[in-house]
């Protein structure tokens, strides 16, 4: 037998073993660091040095990967073009943010060292997810994602809810996973593809289309809409958001939904917005009335919230409302996903920024920061309150932020394409949500401290990140021509 | 587009660049951080007087502007310009900032409470103020008029009274609500315009060209008509700024809890970006629209004018009181600018600079004695005038402008609406004109209960009267009540050929339409 039949590699050329490399650096990573983190006393931040530089080199690696041309490898289930690329280097660069956080946040919450190897292999399904046009190969990839979410959730030994956490995200996100692949094998039994685009060509010579394919669908769809926490499905955000350490949740909340939504979009231009059919306005409808829905309950339900962490997992599922809203957008003529991954962008540095300034004032095992005791912080700290100042206009869409130039993008998108009263409700929705996140700005800067005060521990890594985070959301909201144009560019 | 000075640019961003240096102050120097603020008050007046003086009156266009290529993608520039209905309001603003420093001077001995941050927010504010006043680009005046707002909620927020929190929450929700909707329509006057012309542009100039459908058969067709949704998703935001009654409770609320500082700002230069905003989008880019909802306006308008002028009366807070003047005297743009009448429009353009200043003195007043005596109680107060003697003359003269002597600014800006209102609508006319009298009465009782009568108060020993920075504070705004009011042509002069332009293009289009 000849090798080359097993091990069909030799037919990968220079171009696409190059393109693959971020891939194998990340890989290769995540493997040393798990071998390294087991040094007894530095093992930690050996692992943190390994990751952190793989990390580098794969961003670097991908970045002058930005200059090849575009392949399409394993009979074209793998596309790796100019968008693709762009998200990975997106995803890479969220990785490291989150390594960063994570650095000084593991020791003090008790976190294995192999939660960076963890990192690096989720953020390698990622990759792989974004880049994929096939329906199983996205099975593979949000597997490998998903397994590495669900221990790195659990991964707060000694916190109850931790433990609850993981639990509950690991039986829902199976169950969700499982749809998905059944979702996938009704669809390929009906119309005899996993290949996205394929089955795009197929459908839309077709005016009629079976059951099976619709439940298929269905089943796709609604794994979807529970990765990025929609409305009926998005029980499972607040208490993973709360229960997982913060530099977990921040990650998650940024890289996780990231990944599944521009997935989603792919299924969706592909599978959902196909004119030619009429059976599948039920779907595009559908996903009308959960973006409307996922908006108004997010932001009602959020006003209630008490707990810091809390209030921004509702906050991030009134988000995936506006996202929906763009998704939706991409049923037009010419619709693009660039104001998508846009917002995507900007909010998971928001989201990442956030996230780190809250774990710079927890205390081990804690489950969430109360209102009351962020009380005065900002006076106290001014310019650690000033960057969360920032994060939190960012994610209400206040201008000199990026959070606004993504909201504008977004939105200006849903009305280019006809949508003018999902906008409409989107914008007043905002106006709730304006008054969410100006509650905790009030309780930085307005109140008094109380007698709960959070104490500051100081982390490096943590405001580093944060920083970055920061200065990137107001870089973008005010220069933002560089790189809307980049992403109108790549996503043609 | 092309730039032919960039000297607006500077106005804008020179508060900001003080912000900066103001940032990088050593916590040693904090005591010298007003003198800051007053040099850059300074240099921006000075630098709005030269932008005064270049400004050439005869030209009824655009001048001054300066393009630079911000979203292209998107069609949004960077695009500010001068025409001489902007001329004035930033005019008022360059003034009545240092006058605003000067007159709020912190007392020696009294506690800083983070005092960077302060100066840091007022400069902020500043450089949000001209940016929406001078921006010739839809997307820029939104991205202004939002940015305004982050400064006056922290300074509201932290520096205010009793009940800042509710009042700042409120002020910045009720201003959200408004300026969403106007996203929406911005999002979709965007979008005609590169329908229509291939490229996609927020400038004004392309943008007043769109003729936006307008349907006026039945109420119910004209309110699903493209330029009656898009005139009242701006008008929402604009009147909430004004504030219109009944949108006008925050105004009241945020007045009385913000600092003295903030409410002079808040009166003088912030509720003018609600009329402005009217001026000069609502009502000439939907024109139609704009005249086929006048009556209802006027009516609000000619409401807030009699409602305020009651609300003031009733009050026992003298800065209440004055809030609620504000709502009376801004009843009175309303009504000039939906009379449709060259001689009204024009007027309500001199009011919003005569109420800034009348308003901004009167605060100013109010912040004089809450310092002193820490009440602003009316019936704690009484025969002060022995007491303070130019505080009671500061005090009439803003009182005069205020209650529209002729003579004073105030006179000015209200007579030209209510003789242009009377020739249009004078029904309404003649209510509004009831708002003088009531005027009259609460601002007079007000300086009554204050200067005049027997003395209550046994502790006026340490009332000392205006020192130095507040004396020259009062001249300033002093000269200008009077010079409007004697030499109206020498500060309005330089506006007549826009005002003239503006008026005749909309009353034209209006003209056209069948309804007249």
């Amino acid at each position: 037998m000849n090798i080359n039949s097993i091990f069909p590699l030799q037919s990968l050329g220079y171009s696409e073993i190059m393109q693959l490399l971020p891939l194998f650096i990340i890989s290769l990573g995540a493997v040393f660091s798990l071998i390294i983190g087991t040094h007894k006393e530095k093992g930690h931040s050996f692992a943190f040095l390994t990751s952190f530089i793989f990390l580098v080199c794969a961003i670097v690696q991908s970045l002058l990967n930005m200059q090849l041309v575009d392949v399409s490898i394993l009979g074209g289930t793998l596309a790796l073009t100019q968008f693709t690329k762009t998200l990975s280097i997106m995803i890479l660069f969220f990785a490291l943010i989150a390594v960063m956080l994570t650095n000084g946040q593991d020791k003090k919450e008790g976190l294995l060292s192999e939660i960076y190897a963890l990192i690096l292999f989720a953020s390698a399904g990622m990759i792989l997810m974004v880049s994929t046009t096939h329906l199983l190969f996205m099975f593979i990839a949000l597997e490998i994602m998903s397994l590495a979410i669900y221990v790195m959730v659990a991964m707060r030994r000694t916190s109850q809810f931790s433990a609850e956490a993981g639990l509950k995200y690991f039986v829902l996100g199976g169950l969700a996973s499982a749809m998905l692949l059944y979702g996938s094998s009704l669809i390929f039994g009906s119309l005899g593809s996993f290949e996205l685009v394929s089955l795009a060509k197929i459908l839309s010579g077709m005016n009629t289309i079976s059951p099976i394919f619709l439940i298929g669908l269905g089943l796709v769809v609604a794994a979807m809409l529970f990765k990025i926490g929609a409305f009926p499905f998005h029980g499972w955000v607040p208490d993973v958001y709360q229960g997982a350490a913060t530099n977990v949740t921040a990650f998650m909340g940024a890289a996780v939904k990231f990944t599944a939504f521009l997935a989603f979009a792919k299924i969706a231009q592909n599978l959902i917005f196909i004119s030619s059919i009429p059976q599948l306005k039920w779907f595009q409808n559908f996903i009308w009335f959960v973006a409307a829905a996922t908006m108004i309950y997010g932001n009602f339900v959020a006003i209630a919230q008490t707990e810091l962490k809390r209030m921004l997992s509702f906050s991030t599922i009134a988000h995936s409302g506006y996202l929906l809203i763009g998704l939706y957008a991409m049923n037009a003529k010419d619709g693009s996903t660039s104001s998508l991954v846009l917002y995507l962008f900007f909010y998971a540095l928001a989201n990442l920024g956030s996230f780190a300034i809250i774990s710079l004032f927890e205390e081990k095992n804690q489950k969430d920061l109360h209102l009351e005791q962020i009380a005065g912080l900002g006076m106290k700290h001014p310019f650690l309150g000033a960057m969360l100042t920032v994060f939190l206009l960012s994610m209400a869409g206040i201008p000199l932020t990026s959070g606004f130039i993504g909201k504008y993008g977004l939105f200006s998108s849903a009305v280019t394409a006809g949508e003018v009263p999902l906008v409409v409700i989107a914008v007043l929705t905002s106006v709730v949500s304006v008054f969410y996140y100006l509650r905790v700005i009030v309780y930085l800067f307005m109140k008094e401290s109380g007698k709960e005060v959070a104490k500051y521990n100081p982390i490096t890594g943590a405001f580093i990140a944060a920083f970055v985070s920061a200065v990137a959301t107001l870089q973008f909201g005010i220069f933002p021509k560089a790189i809307i144009q980049f992403i109108k560019m790549i996503s043609r | 587009m092309e730039t032919t000075s960039t000297l607006l640019t500077w106005i804008i961003f020179t508060p900001l660049i003080f912000s900066f240096i103001a940032l990088l102050f050593p916590t040693a120097f904090e005591g010298k951080l007003r003198t800051l603020t007053l040099i850059q008050t300074l240099i921006s007046a000075l630098l709005a007087t030269v932008m005064y003086f270049q400004f050439d009156g005869s030209l009824a266009t655009a001048q001054m502007q300066h393009f630079m290529s911000w979203l292209p993608d998107w069609g949004l520039n960077y695009i500010v310009s001068i025409d001489g209905i902007s001329l004035p309001l930033v005019m008022l603003t360059a003034y009545v900032a240092p006058v605003a420093i000067l007159g709020t001077w912190p007392s020696h001995g009294v506690e800083l409470k983070k005092e960077k941050f302060f100066v840091m927010m007022l400069m902020f504010l500043q450089t949000g103020m001209y940016g929406t006043f001078l921006a010739s680009d839809l997307f820029l005046f939104y991205f202004f008029w939002e940015v305004v707002l982050i400064p006056m909620f922290f300074l509201i927020g932290i520096w205010g009274g009793k009940e800042r929190i509710y009042a700042t929450v409120k002020f910045f929700l009720y201003t959200m609500v408004g300026s969403l909707l106007m996203l929406v329509a911005i999002f979709y006057m965007v979008k005609t315009s590169a329908d229509l012309n291939g490229i996609a542009s927020a400038s004004f100039s392309n943008l007043s060209k769109i003729p936006f459908a307008f349907d006026n058969r039945s109420l119910l067709l004209a309110l699903q008509s493209p330029q009656v949704l898009l005139f009242l998703a701006f008008a929402l935001a604009f009147v909430i700024k004004v504030p219109m009654v009944p949108f006008h409770t925050w105004l009241p609320d945020a007045h009385v809890q913000a600092p003295t500082v903030g409410s002079v700002f808040l009166a003088a230069v912030l509720l003018k970006l609600g009329t402005y905003g009217l001026m000069r989008i609502a009502i000439p880019f939907f024109p139609q629209a704009a005249y086929y909802f006048r009556e209802f306006f006027i009516l609000m308008g000619v409401i807030g004018i009699i409602y305020g002028a009651f609300c003031a009366l009733a009050q026992t807070d003298f800065k209440k009181l004055v809030a609620y003047s504000s709502v009376s005297h801004m009843g009175y743009i309303m009504l000039g600018l939906f009379s449709f009448q060259k001689v009204a429009m024009a007027g309500s353009l001199y009011q919003m600079i005569n109420h800034g200043i009348s308003a901004g003195g009167l605060f100013l007043i109010v912040g004089f004695l809450y310092e002193r005596l820490h009440t602003r109680n009316l019936s704690d107060f009484g025969g002060l005038s022995k007491t303070v003697p130019l505080m009671a003359i500061g005090f009439m003269i803003m009182t005069l402008s205020s209650v529209a002597l002729p003579g004073s600014n105030g006179f000015v800006g209200e007579f030209p609406i209510l003789l242009g209102a009377f020739q249009v609508e004078p029904m309404y006319a003649l209510f509004a004109g009831t708002g003088v009298i009531l005027g009259a009465v609460y601002a007079l009782k007000a300086y009554q209960l204050v200067m005049l009568g027997p003395a209550t108060r046994t502790d006026l020993d340490h009332l000392h009267d205006l020192n130095l920075k507040e004396i020259t504070a009062m001249i300033v705004l002093t000269l200008f009540v009077f010079g409007i009011g004697f030499f109206p042509k020498t500060f309005f002069g330089k506006s007549d050929s826009s005002l003239n332009v503006y008026t005749s293009t909309i009353l034209e289009k209006v003209g056209t339409n069948e309804y007249q």
